[in-house]
């Protein structure tokens, strides 16, 4: 009875049919996708990496599926809240380092729209992806839809901090639905988590999937006590409050749970010592399953020590070798706005995005590492991508930065916000400057800085993005969408 | 007359502190040590005792519900009853969000917990499905302080006051207590409990003063504080009061510069 509803003809010719149509529909929101980033493209209204994909999924809602079924080597999700970007670039340095093309949405657009675009650019006319895998950096409130579209072979989670929460709801909340999500992972998926993050290292306990961690070792590099951002301080099994034995920043440590037993999970990647060497980078003794080695990371703080551990392990659970993790570790080209350095008017201007507390306090404590009497430009902007509420800056220790620089100019949608945080951690009026208009604070703060001195430029998200388009501008720097997209 | 010291109490400084709520400690103790005096903070967690003959102040902020839930209990019995005892003998408190909602009568959390408040401010919360998030500003109606407060909420609790609560303000832009009848806040005595984050105080450096004065003027004579130079903080607050009342979504212009730039077009 069922067959007759279909009408006449074999089942196999029906879906053939719909296949076709289905690849008739995917090529057309393709088409309509590529097309729409090239007019933003062309005129000039940035870097077109979400409304194209936004476009896409209107027309072909199962669009990033499609295409992403081509891939060969099928998929790999980066998600936390901290890092998504350095890590997956890194990771996206070693597979090319390998030899392999992957398919990644490098310019930080990372909800579904970010990454049906980011694959869409890379796919022929059909919606086939010219790539060999696919590497993507995910929000983590989308990982939960990414991971049942996708289906990734690998998922990696950097971290989990308090980042936009009147966007996320709160953090234990948002920790349910990232292990939820990845309790739906098929026994054949590996999962790479962070073992110094007791929140991100509960994430693990329902799946399927194999269970890898990474994490430091080295008792060198901590800092006494935990800070104010620090989000993760109870242990998620009881509730009672975590022994930490090592602490690295934030919640990162080492750590055990008096009450019921928890303890950190040993982690597969580790860094057995770690050097700092301030804003140029670090060395770093790594101890994986297979090879130790010492690799040259050179990339500023701690907190990129866990990026470099998180795509080792990923590079390794998807077979790289040696080779090919230091290639890709040593040649990598700093990711827009992470420790970007620009030449500017005689100065150089050193981009480092800071969004939310365990960042900040991260690149302070990189910047005490400069000295004292620098110039700083610091941009807090309020936007739904910064997060409309900037009350976090309350939470960064400022109190540490204070005593650094002998011009702060305070600038974004936010500038005052910004300027009354630096006043109360200490800051005295002569050498604070507010200017909202973020071309005039840019000038301020050049003109503060003699010749070949560098400007320390510390921006929210949206703000990185607005610095870099009056650079592009300003001719200092290329367009983002010429080096952004694959 | 000696330098005033105040002394503060921290409630649950490491589980109620949320949406950067201990910038209000940081602005108390800044504009306290502006003015030549000394601040001593004194964090209380839980089992520790409250005595307060010892605090001029109390500070407690907002929290996640679980953090919400340890507390309760905590301040059930006699920690509750002591800080009840402070506020009656006039010491001046602070409440943010979470905090605000335990020194009520009860809190029905909308996952159906039913915790018990310490019942200092006449108001009940009920949790809600929705949240109200954005910018807030508050015509303030507290006696000796005129003006506005500006700041950021985000809660699901609907707070809505007794007989006896007498509300921090009425709301100009945002949802305030409940989202309905337009009350933000609760004062009782020299207690505030309000749903504004923010920080608060920083924007707000009268309503920091006027808990400053309100606290010390227990142990020392006090007219009024010295004044500060507040140029700083107030321009902040016109900033963000501009940015509530301006209407509508921020529309962005198209980038006529790209254009030119590009040179195309021009």
């Amino acid at each position: 009875m069922a067959r007759k509803a279909w009408g006449n003809g074999s089942v196999k010719s029906r879906l053939n049919h719909y296949n076709r149509r289905m690849d008739a529909r995917l090529a057309a929101a393709v088409a309509a996708g590529k097309a729409i980033a090239w007019l933003s493209r062309r005129l000039g209204a940035g870097a077109g990496s979400n409304f194209p994909g936004k476009v896409i999924l209107r027309l072909y809602g199962r669009a990033p599926e499609a295409m992403a079924s081509h891939l060969p080597g099928g998929c790999v999700l980066v998600s936390g809240t901290n890092g998504k970007t350095t890590t997956s670039n890194l990771l996206a340095g070693m597979l090319r380092a390998a030899g392999m093309v992957p398919v990644h949405n490098r310019v930080g657009a990372n909800l579904m729209t970010g990454i049906t675009a980011a694959l869409a650019q890379a796919s022929s006319a059909r919606g086939i992806p010219r790539g060999d895998i696919g590497l993507f950096e995910v929000d983590e409130a989308t990982l939960p839809a990414a991971v049942e579209r996708l289906r990734p072979r690998l998922v990696i989670v950097t971290n989990l901090f308090r980042d936009q929460l009147d966007r996320y709801g709160e953090l234990e909340s948002l920790a349910r639905r990232m292990g939820s999500a990845l309790a739906g992972l098929g026994s054949r998926a590996h999962v790479l988590l962070n073992a110094d993050d007791p929140l991100v290292a509960s994430l693990g306990k329902d799946t399927d999937a194999s269970v890898h961690y990474f994490g430091m070792d080295s008792a060198e590099e901590t800092e006494g006590g935990l800070r104010h951002a620090a989000d993760s301080k109870h242990c998620r099994e009881c509730g009672s409050p975590l022994d930490f034995e090592t602490h690295y920043f934030g919640h990162m440590g080492i750590y055990s749970c008096p009450t019921c037993g928890l303890s950190r999970p040993a982690p597969d990647f580790a860094a057995s010592r770690v050097e700092l060497a301030g804003t140029s980078g670090s060395r770093v003794s790594v101890v994986t399953p297979t090879w130790k080695g010492e690799l040259r990371l050179p990339l500023p703080g701690l907190y990129n020590v866990h990026n470099l551990l998180a795509a080792l392990g990923g590079a390794q659970l998807l077979g790289l070798g040696e080779e090919a993790v230091r290639r890709g570790v040593e040649g990598y080209t700093t990711a827009f706005g992470r420790g970007e350095r620009i030449p500017v008017d005689g100065r150089t201007l050193f981009l480092v995005l800071s969004k939310n507390p365990t960042g900040f306090n991260e690149v302070i404590r990189t910047l005490r590492g400069e000295g004292e009497g620098m110039v700083v430009l610091a941009a807090l902007n309020d936007r739904i991508a910064d997060g409309r509420d900037v009350s976090w800056i309350w939470d960064v220790d400022f109190e540490e930065l204070a005593p650094l620089p002998r011009r702060l100019v305070a600038t974004g949608t936010r500038a005052w916000d910004m300027a009354v945080r630096m006043k109360y951690a200490g800051l005295d009026g002569t050498r604070l400057e507010v200017r909202g208009d973020l071309r005039d604070a840019l000038r301020a703060a050049l003109d503060a800085a003699g010749e070949g001195e560098t400007v320390f430029a510390l921006t929210t998200y949206t703000a990185t993005l607005e610095l870099r388009r009056l650079l592009t501008r300003m001719g200092a720097v290329q367009g983002l969408w010429k080096e952004g997209l694959p | 007359m000696t330098a005033p010291v105040l002394r503060i109490c921290h409630l649950y400084p490491e589980l109620m502190n949320i949406y950067g709520d201990r910038g209000n400690v940081i602005a108390l103790t800044m504009r306290c040590r502006w003015r030549g005096w000394e601040v001593q903070v004194t964090g209380l967690s839980l089992g520790d005792p409250l005595d307060p003959s010892r605090y001029d102040l109390y500070f407690m902020g907002g929290g996640q519900d679980r953090e919400q839930m340890m507390v309760c209990e905590d301040l059930a019995g006699e920690k509750g009853e002591a800080l009840r005892a402070a506020v009656e003998d006039g010491a001046a408190l602070l409440s943010i969000c979470g905090g605000y909602q335990l020194l009520g009568k009860r809190f029905l959390t909308c996952t159906g917990e039913d915790l018990p408040g310490i019942s200092l401010f006449d108001a009940e919360t009920v949790g809600g499905d929705t949240r109200f998030i954005g910018n807030v500003a508050v015509r303030c109606r507290l006696e000796g302080m005129e003006g506005t407060l500006v700041g950021f909420e985000n809660h699901s609790g609907r707070t809505r006051l007794g007989p006896a609560g007498k509300p921090l303000g009425e709301v100009i832009k945002g949802y305030g207590n409940n989202g309905e009848d337009g009350s933000e806040g609760c004062v009782y005595r020299h207690a505030i409990g309000t749903y504004l984050h923010g920080s608060l105080l920083p924007k707000n450096p009268s309503l920091a003063d006027w808990l400053i004065l309100r606290a010390l003027r227990r142990r020392y004579d006090l007219e009024q504080l010295p004044p500060l130079d507040d140029a700083l903080e107030e321009e902040a607050h016109r900033a963000a009061l501009y940015m509530v009342l301006r209407k509508g979504p921020r529309l962005r212009l198209p980038r006529w510069g790209g254009w030119r730039a590009s040179g195309r077009f021009g």
